[in-house]
């Protein structure tokens, strides 16, 4: 890098770490310290601006000192306040003299609220000194001999409470104490502590003096990091020099507002429905057995309908009432098929088994609700439903789900009619240019077709099912034009969209994978 | 639906294309498949074993690969072979006798025998899996129906199906070694554990026993292991079938006999007595055909499809499907008869159904509905999405949340056991309790992703809208499901303060004015919640979060909450476009 260019790129930290140093007479290595007071920093501006010069070789490490460092530790400074074991032993040991009382190790201990290690300890030092001794009976005496020790402690608890010191400067008994009373590997439960504090003299290379001689012939114009208000106000950038960025380097982080990746997949769906003339439905999450089963011609008996399939409600468990005249002829076309033409399933309806509340299981029951309601004719409508399956949960069924379906009513309904709807969903929904039917069955339309296509992406895919409702759905709730249900299975080429593969990751908990999936539809 | 095995070579077989014929690709069966509405789930081209779904429960004679077979077969040959044995003369043979009694117990049966047809390996496995299959998901684990196989030469007509106590008649059941009564049956062998409370409640149980007083078995429970055991090379078979549903026992056995007839045995009839008339009289010969003849008008079909076809077409499309069919001599309609083996013609649009399979779904071009229609979303639906680019302007990120959850979560957690606000709608069989209740408000739907997500970078703006239902004693369906928006910000200052900065621009931006009314709520800090009230009505909360919610949450950052009704934001939309 030329000279200049280097300059201009410098931070203007470094700056004054340069010249701080090219001010030396005759030129000689600095201490950190005394490059920090030179220069006017603060020690962290200074260590960063000295690791950036490093880097960039403009500065090295002229010399290096390693001293050892006392300070007091947590402990240290409550032995301070409360007094080190050593010490509050001789005195208890002391004011017992006084008062002619004799006391064991025990009693000491309780009194003191020491712990086992923290006594023998310091009875063991005491007695090592000939401050205490030890009678017959287990007694324990004054000696009346001075304690090195406890007199140590209290001056070095007094001097590190001030501050830290180097360890060369206390006498020789003193660095004996200190170093006993350290903590060390396997024993943290002392009152002093020993630091390494490295110490490094810096100085120019000969790049770094080449960069001084450069700055120091730059006008002394300050650098500027931000274009800030003032600047514009009294036209001092015009002087200014701006500070050149390292624009290589990765920005921090924004939280984005943003809709949740699953959610934006379902708008799509929602705006291709609405854009293809359907009208949206909405629906409740409880339902009763009625319209989410009876209506749609799924027999009472029928196995989907069972206690392992359906999730039921605890209470109230059943409704009050079934709208009329539904109820009545839905149990007709169960029991002997009604008005409607056909033979019925032959059974006896359960009409208190109708009432019965369910978590909605299928977004088929909003169709119904519909239908029941007096729809337009012709018309199309779509619901995207909420629905719950008694499945155990894992990779490939979550406790509730999402379900894309509706009708299509018209004089102009038929089974072609049908097909031309799921090729416009092929072409629509999955971009697909192929696509096929195949005969399906559903409890609820006859005929009955599953659409499969050929998903850029996927290969062939299911996307639906889909068929006439049988006139046993359709006369009882009062529609007496042919209605197309129809209903998509989008998960998987949402997955795909979003790159997942575990169908509870659409409804996740964690909020950086939200953060970072994005749809690629 | 089931799932079946079956083998490429016994399909093959069965099709008449065995031996030298080439052998069948997977390309050529999934190109039958939409027949039989079955769905190839894997092929081993080492073994040939291959696994089908089957998706129409109305069909049961397609669960097997006779079934299977057959179809395909008629489409092939454009016509179905006949069955004879079904024909009403001449008066069978063997006699089975119904007992009294049994109307209360498990009272319909339906036998016949099964000659010259050897018993191979893989004939032998597709029985025992029709057995199953058909017992099982058709017959309801038995519940409705149960069959049973039998050497033919060991029994001595007639066979008598009547009661018996518990203790009076012993045999050595199928798996076991030695005779057992038929309590210890019941209460000892597997199947008797596993069925035996089908029979359950009664102080005679059912029994099959030959004219000899020779055990056949214990329907529905398990078989004699001397008379009720095939083996591979059996040519004789006595076949029966009981049940709580006449018409289901007579479909099963007529499924048995085609399925065995095809297979090359030879049918005969067994004279069913009953001691009182049935539906299809006091004596009933089984097989027993249960179709009957029935016209369709060529305008329902062709209305249906939606393209005129010619009736002698409609009538070569059903024979190809299996059904007797001839034109009405005015050409206006179609006398349509279902083969012995199915019994799912309900209304004409089952016919047309059938119509359309047989010729090919690829046969009918597909069209657009020509009608003009409008489309549009629920006016809630447009004012959640206003809602929903709101709070992604003011910097939130939009949450997806499963709606059940545990009360813990909903209730406990929240401290909201015991209090007011303890009311959800709960589950009567969950599956865990995990998943026990519906959310009757969004906050721990947010917090559980707060939960689980202290390491991703703060600041936190969550929020969600979405259902939840809320109990009310009111409402036709005993809870209302209401459309609500909640949101969380948590961060190391997060307060009320900011959490209200949020919602008042929210709700001007929805011209919505509003006051805040202090209230008492055990998931809120004391004197920092509130109520949200516009037009005299609440419409939502907000507050601080009480700590110890925090705490049960294992949460270590403050959160702040609010929530709104956005169906009451609706209503509101809705005053002001109606003007």
């Amino acid at each position: 890098m030329d000279p200049s260019s280097l300059i201009s790129s410098l931070h203007p930290l470094e700056i004054k770490v340069l010249t701080a140093l090219s001010q030396q007479r005759p030129p000689a290595g600095l201490r950190e310290d005394q490059i920090a007071q030179t220069a006017g920093l603060e020690l962290s501006q200074l260590s960063m601006a000295v690791e950036w010069l490093l880097a960039k070789s403009l500065i090295r490490v002229d010399a290096e000192k390693v001293t050892p460092v006392v300070s007091l530790t947590k402990i240290g400074e409550r032995y301070f306040e409360k007094y080190s074991p050593v010490e509050r032993v001789l005195s208890a040991i002391r004011g017992a003299g006084q008062t002619g009382k004799r006391l064991t190790i025990q009693d000491i201990q309780s009194r003191e609220g020491l712990e086992p290690t923290e006594m023998s300890g310091a009875v063991g030092c005491l007695k090592k000194e000939g401050a205490i001794r030890i009678v017959p009976g287990g007694y324990v005496e004054a000696t009346g001999a001075p304690s090195q020790t406890a007199e140590a402690l209290r001056t070095l608890f007094g001097l590190l409470r001030v501050a830290p010191k180097e360890l060369p400067t206390f006498s020789e008994s003193m660095r004996r104490v200190i170093m006993q009373h350290a903590v060390k590997r396997g024993n943290a439960n002392e009152p002093f502590r020993i630091d390494d504090r490295v110490e490094r003299w810096y100085a120019l290379t000969p790049q770094g003096e080449e960069a001084a001689r450069a700055l120091a012939q730059q006008s002394h114009a300050e650098d500027v990091s931000q274009l800030s208000p003032e600047l514009l106000k009294d036209g001092a950038w015009r002087t200014a020099r701006f500070r050149k960025y390292t624009i290589s380097l990765r920005p921090p982080r924004l939280a984005a507002g943003k809709r949740h990746p699953y959610r934006e997949f379902l708008d799509l769906v929602k705006n291709k429905l609405v854009s293809m003339g359907f009208q949206e439905m909405r629906g409740s999450l409880i339902e009763t057995e009625f319209w989410n089963m009876d209506a749609l011609y799924m027999p009472q008996f029928h196995p989907a309908r069972a206690i392992h399939d359906v999730y039921f409600v605890k209470d109230p468990a059943h409704a009050r009432s079934i709208a009329e005249p539904f109820l009545t002829r839905v149990a007709a076309a169960h029991q002997n098929g009604g008005d409607t033409g056909s033979t019925g399933w032959g059974y006896d309806y359960d009409r208190k088994r109708a009432r019965r509340l369910v978590l909605r299981s299928q977004g088929t029951a909003v169709s119904a609700r519909t239908m029941a309601a007096g729809p337009m004719v012709p018309g199309k409508y779509f619901s995207i439903a909420r629905c719950f399956r008694y499945d155990q949960v894992d990779a490939t069924h979550a406790t509730d789900f999402f379900q894309v379906e509706g009708i299509v009513l018209g004089h102009d309904i038929t089974f072609r009619t049908l097909l031309g709807l799921l090729d416009l969903f092929a072409r629509e929904m999955a971009q697909a240019k192929e696509s096929r039917f195949l005969p399906a069955y559903f409890p609820f339309t006859e005929p009955s077709v599953e659409l499969h296509v050929r998903h850029p992406r996927l290969g062939w895919i299911e996307l639906g099912g889909a068929g006439l409702f049988r006139p046993e759905v359709t006369l009882p709730l009062g529609v007496d034009v042919p209605v197309i249900a129809w209903g998509l299975g989008l998960d998987r080429m949402a997955m795909v969209a979003l790159g997942i593969h575990d169908i509870r990751d659409l409804f996740t908990s964690n909020l950086e994978m939200i953060r970072t999936t994005r749809a690629h539809f | 639906m089931p799932t079946i095995s079956i083998n490429v070579n016994d399909l093959a077989q069965l099709l008449g294309r065995g031996g030298t014929a080439e052998p069948l690709t997977a390309e050529r069966i999934e190109a039958w498949f939409p027949l039989v509405k079955g769905e190839l789930k894997d092929l081993d081209s080492e073994t040939g074993e291959m696994r089908v779904e089957l998706h129409d429960s109305n069909r049961p004679d397609l669960w097997s690969c006779e079934g299977i077979a057959r179809q395909i077969r008629i489409k092939l040959e454009g016509t179905a072979r006949p069955y004879p044995f079904f024909k009403s003369t001449p008066r069978p043979k063997r006699r089975l006798t119904v007992g009294s009694g049994l109307e209360r117990v498990r009272p319909y049966v339906a036998a016949c025998t099964a000659v010259g047809y050897p018993v191979t390996e893989s004939g032998l496995a597709q029985l025992i899996q029709i057995q199953e299959k058909l017992a099982d998901i058709f017959g309801r684990k038995r519940r409705t129906i149960s069959i049973g196989f039998y050497r033919l030469p060991a029994i001595v007509f007639p066979v008598a199906y009547a009661l018996v106590k518990p203790d009076e008649a012993r045999f050595t059941p199928l798996g076991f070694e030695e005779k057992m009564s038929l309590r210890e049956i019941l209460s000892v062998h597997p199947k008797g554990l596993e069925y035996g409370p089908i029979i359950a409640g009664h102080d005679m149980v059912p029994l099959l026993r030959d004219d000899e007083g020779q055990i056949l078995s214990l329907p529905p429970i398990i078989n004699s292991r001397e008379i009720g055991e095939v083996r591979v090379g059996d040519r004789e078979l006595f076949v029966e079938v009981t049940g709580t549903d006449l018409t289901m026992v007579l479909l099963t056995l007529n499924i048995l006999a085609v399925n065995l007839a095809d297979r090359g045995a030879t049918i005969e009839a067994v004279e069913v007595a009953y001691p009182a008339a049935t539906a299809f009289g006091k004596t009933v010969r089984t097989p027993f055909d249960l179709a009957k003849p029935r016209p369709v008008p060529i305008k329902t079909i062709e209305a249906a499809l939606g393209q005129p076809i010619a009736p002698d077409e409609i009538r070569q499309a059903l024979l190809a499907y299996g059904y007797e069919a001839s034109v009405s001599r005015d050409k206006g309609s179609v006398s349509v008869k279902l083969p012995p083996y199915r019994n799912d013609l309900m209304h004409a649009v089952d016919v047309v159904e059938d119509v359309a399979i047989s010729r090919g779904y690829g046969a009918f071009t597909p069209v657009m509905p020509s009608q003009f229609t409008v489309g549009g979303l629920s006016r809630l639906e447009q004012v959640s999405d206003r809602i929903r680019d709101l709070m992604v302007g003011l910097g939130f990120q939009e949450i997806l949340s499963n709606i059940l959850a545990s009360r813990l979560e909903l209730v406990e957690r929240m401290r909201l056991a015991g209090s007011e606000w303890d009311r959800t709608v709960e589950v009567d069989n969950p599956m865990s309790l995990t998943y026990a209740c519906l959310r009757q408000w969004i906050t721990p739907s947010l917090l559980r992703v707060e939960a689980a997500s202290t390491r991703a970078f703060y600041p936190h703006r969550l929020f969600e809208v979405g259902e939840v239902a809320v109990p009310d004693a009111a409402d036709e369906l005993g809870a209302r499901s209401v459309t609500v928006l909640g949101t969380l910000i948590a961060h190391a200052h997060a307060n009320f303060s900011e959490t209200h900065s949020y919602l008042d621009l929210l709700l001007f931006y929805l011209d919505r004015p509003y006051t805040l009314e202090p209230i008492s709520h055990p998931s809120f800090l004391d004197g920092r919640a509130g109520r949200i009230v516009s037009n005299g009505r609440p419409i939502g909360l907000i507050g601080e979060l009480h700590p110890e919610v925090l705490e049960h949450w294992q949460i270590g950052m403050p959160s702040v909450v609010f929530e709104l009704e956005v169906d009451a934001l609706v209503e509101r939309t809705k005053e002001m476009v109606d003007g």
